[in-house]
């Protein structure tokens, strides 16, 4: 068996007197694709946060590449973010005042990259995900479909070792959701990326090769996930 | 759609809509105030020379009561009632900018209320009625504290005479233009930001632009230069009434400040494409596509700062002549051995002074205003903006294309305002010159006057430059740039706080 790249253990996390993860323990190794489902409420994407560093986690650890990134500043948990993990989110995450190419390119130049070099990333990976003719557009002038495409190519574009998407079809109409996910499963298999999924879509989850299931911030024992009977 | 109906869609709302009601009836209030000041002084008669049948000419009586010459002097007069006119244009640029305050909010209300059933008209309507109802209410707070301050301030000293025009009243046809013409010039500014926005049931639509705004608004600013000196090239050939000289000078002055409030949209635009094309991080490259999205918000945020830094200009300029009026002055009375009335001169320097004390008070309203301006926005952006963090986007990149946002167009817009209030009055009066008059006197000075063998003496003549205020330039600028660092720089606090990775569940 590979081993783990990510691995929470015991991640407890409370929103004030309302507990949203009690205790999950969750791993990820090289290139696998994990989903996480479960009713509303249940604490996927506050896993996925804390996960990701975005949220830290009250008890418990994660750990990336045998570092308890838990531990970190938050400085240090953006860094990461930025080199290592890619982030990709329902809506809201395109700015919309650049262009497809520049919110693509703006991870390469916050790592420091020159303009025509972190362009020229931006257009190739825009190509990837077929979205290459918006290039010059505003996400304004952009369909749902185009703009989700363009946010999965700004979440790759750095090539990080774990992809962190939350509801990324959540927006999206069947055939685009599933064209979305087709992109995304195709891109993180070719670059050897782990993605941790959040959903509650079926068949969004059925392109994991493994699910975890939340109830009331804890991992079910049972397995019934989304696409259970 | 009943009169109760648009009254009770146009007032309902959350916090920022009470706090847009809010602001604008203050700034309503403060513009309405400023102008019945300004009414109440034009009211006062008194002071104005009547020819006699005899040739001679004696003052009219009516102003001899008050105990400054700024209000005894008709000219003098006159200038107060510039100066508080040209102080509402700041305070109704304010009050144009509160209106933008709470916009995405108002504009999915607006969406909702077009899918209930309203035409698109109608909700242009409920959109200009809540600006005009907190108009009219700030108007009728203005004309209460109007009355309340000059009750207050009604006090005559032990001679009788007043410090202020409290015994004073508008004439009726002013009193009613002064309370009516903020209500419906707010109106007429919620129409004109209305301009180009549709409303749909499924949000509003704003009217992309093709190009970039034009530098037309230059032409405003030439044009009113020109304005401001007709007047005195007129008076040097035919006699002219003071109230057409006051009312040209007005035009040109509004025409200038007009020309640079749209204009800072072309400098906003042309410094985002120049930072966009320039810039070489991610920093500049977000500053510059921001500003070029949205050029007019230069104009709508710093339109009363830019107002107030116009008058500034031109309150410079003529502390700078009143200054060199004051020293030729001297240098003449020591010429032809009478000193110089040192008073006669202090008073108007003292008086360009209280303007430029003003224009502080102006620049501070606008540092408040932009400060809501600037926390508006970026709560707009909270959702981009904490998706960019989540996304490992360090806090001092977004500060940091926060303070080119504020900076980038202001300090060029605000270099432009200031030399063209400056040039207002240079292109007047860039030399002062005393003397040069002839004098008629006896040759032999013991002698009757009326009797005694007469000589014609030229006077001296003391001609100096008027100099370039370059310091209280510097100083303006310079203090206003400082001023709204500061106020950035509390928006960067706000903008701590809404890219909190804590708040990415709400955002």
């Amino acid at each position: 068996m590979t081993a783990p790249l990510l691995t929470g253990t015991g991640i407890t996390k409370d929103y004030g007197a309302t507990p949203a993860l009690r205790g999950v323990d969750l791993s990820v190794a090289e290139g696998e694709i994990v989903a996480v489902t479960g009713p509303s409420g249940c604490g996927k994407s506050t896993l996925l946060h804390c996960l990701a560093g975005i949220l830290r986690a009250d008890h418990g650890s994660v750990v990336f590449r045998d570092q308890n990134i838990g531990m970190w500043s938050e400085a240090a948990r953006s860094r990461l973010r930025r080199s290592e993990f890619g982030v990709l989110f329902q809506f809201g995450q395109m700015v919309p005042e650049l262009t497809a190419a520049e919110n693509v390119a703006l991870p390469l130049l916050l790592a420091g990259s020159g303009r025509r070099e972190a362009r020229e990333a931006a257009l190739a990976w825009l190509d990837r995900f077929g979205v290459a003719d918006v290039a010059d557009q505003m996400p304004g002038a952009m369909s749902g479909g185009q703009q989700q495409r363009c946010a999965v190519a700004r979440a790759m574009v750095t090539r990080p070792r774990v992809l962190f998407a939350d509801e990324p079809t959540g927006a999206l109409d069947q055939l685009n959701g599933e064209q979305v996910m087709q992109a995304i499963v195709r891109a993180v298999r070719e670059e050897g990326t782990a993605v941790v999924l959040v959903t509650h879509e079926a068949p969004v989850a059925a392109y994991a090769d493994r699910e975890i299931v939340l109830r009331d911030g804890a991992v079910d024992p049972t397995g019934l996930g989304v696409g259970a009977p | 759609m009943r009169a109760a109906t648009l009254i009770r869609l146009s007032t309902a709302g959350n916090r920022t809509d009470t706090l847009r009601t809010v602001l604008t009836a203050i700034s309503a209030a403060l513009a309405t105030t400023a102008m019945l000041a300004a009414a109440t002084v034009a009211a006062i008669r008194g002071g104005e020379p009547v020819d006699q049948p005899d040739g001679s000419n004696w003052l009219a009586p009516g102003a001899e009561h008050y105990t400054s010459p700024l209000l005894r002097e008709p000219g003098l007069r006159l200038g107060v009632i510039f100066g508080l006119l040209l102080l509402t244009l700041p305070v109704l640029a304010l009050a144009g900018q509160c209106i933008r305050l709470g916009a995405p909010a108002r504009d999915r209300r607006l969406a909702a209320i077009r899918l209930a059933g309203a035409t698109p008209g109608q909700a242009v309507l409920i959109a200009v009625a809540e600006t005009i109802a907190a108009s009219i209410l700030g108007s009728a707070a203005g004309f209460g504290l109007y009355l309340a301050v000059r009750q207050a301030l009604h006090a005559p000293g032990p001679d009788g005479r007043l410090r202020l025009p409290t015994d004073m009243f508008p004439t009726p046809m002013s009193l009613a233009v002064a309370v009516v013409a903020v209500p419906v010039l707010s109106g007429l500014i919620g129409l004109l930001l209305m301009r180009g926005v549709a409303v749909t049931p499924l949000g509003v639509v704003r009217r992309q632009r093709r190009h970039g705004p034009r530098p037309w608004p230059g032409l405003a600013i030439a044009v009113g230069i020109v304005l401001f000196n007709v007047p005195v090239w007129l008076s040097e050939r035919m006699v002219l009434s003071s109230y057409v000289f006051g009312a040209l000078m007005l035009l040109g002055t509004v025409l200038v400040m007009i020309g640079v409030v749209v204009g800072t949209g072309w400098i906003s635009y042309t410094a985002g494409r120049l930072l966009h094309r320039f810039g070489r991080g991610p920093v500049t490259l977000l500053a510059g596509r921001r500003m070029m999205a949205d050029p007019w918000n230069g104009s709508r945020t710093l339109g009363a700062l830019l107002g107030a830094a116009v008058i500034g200009g031109a309150a410079m300029g003529y502390h700078a002549l009143f200054v060199s009026q004051g020293r030729a002055e001297d240098q003449f009375g020591v010429l032809i051995g009478m000193p110089a009335d040192p008073e006669h001169a202090a008073f108007y320097v003292n008086s360009a002074r209280l303007v430029l004390v003003a224009v502080g008070v102006g620049v501070a309203v606008s540092a408040a205003g932009m400060l809501v301006a600037l926390a508006e926005s970026v709560v707009a952006r909270r959702r981009t903006n904490a998706a960019l963090t989540a996304a490992g986007t360090p806090g001092r990149a977004l500060a940091g294309t926060l303070l080119w946002q504020t900076l980038a167009p202001l300090v060029p817009a605000l270099g432009l305002a200031v030399v063209s209030g400056l040039v207002l009055v240079r292109s007047i009066y860039h030399e002062v010159t005393v003397g040069g008059g002839t004098t008629e006197t006896c040759t032999d000075p013991a002698a009757d006057l009326e009797t005694c063998a007469r000589t014609v003496v030229t006077d001296p003549v003391v001609t100096l430059p008027v100099p370039v205020p370059w310091e209280q330039l510097a100083l303006l600028t310079g203090g206003t740039i400082l001023a709204m660092t500061v106020v950035a720089g509390i928006g960067m606090l706000v903008l701590r706080s809404s890219t909190d990775l804590e708040e990415i569940r709400a955002a």
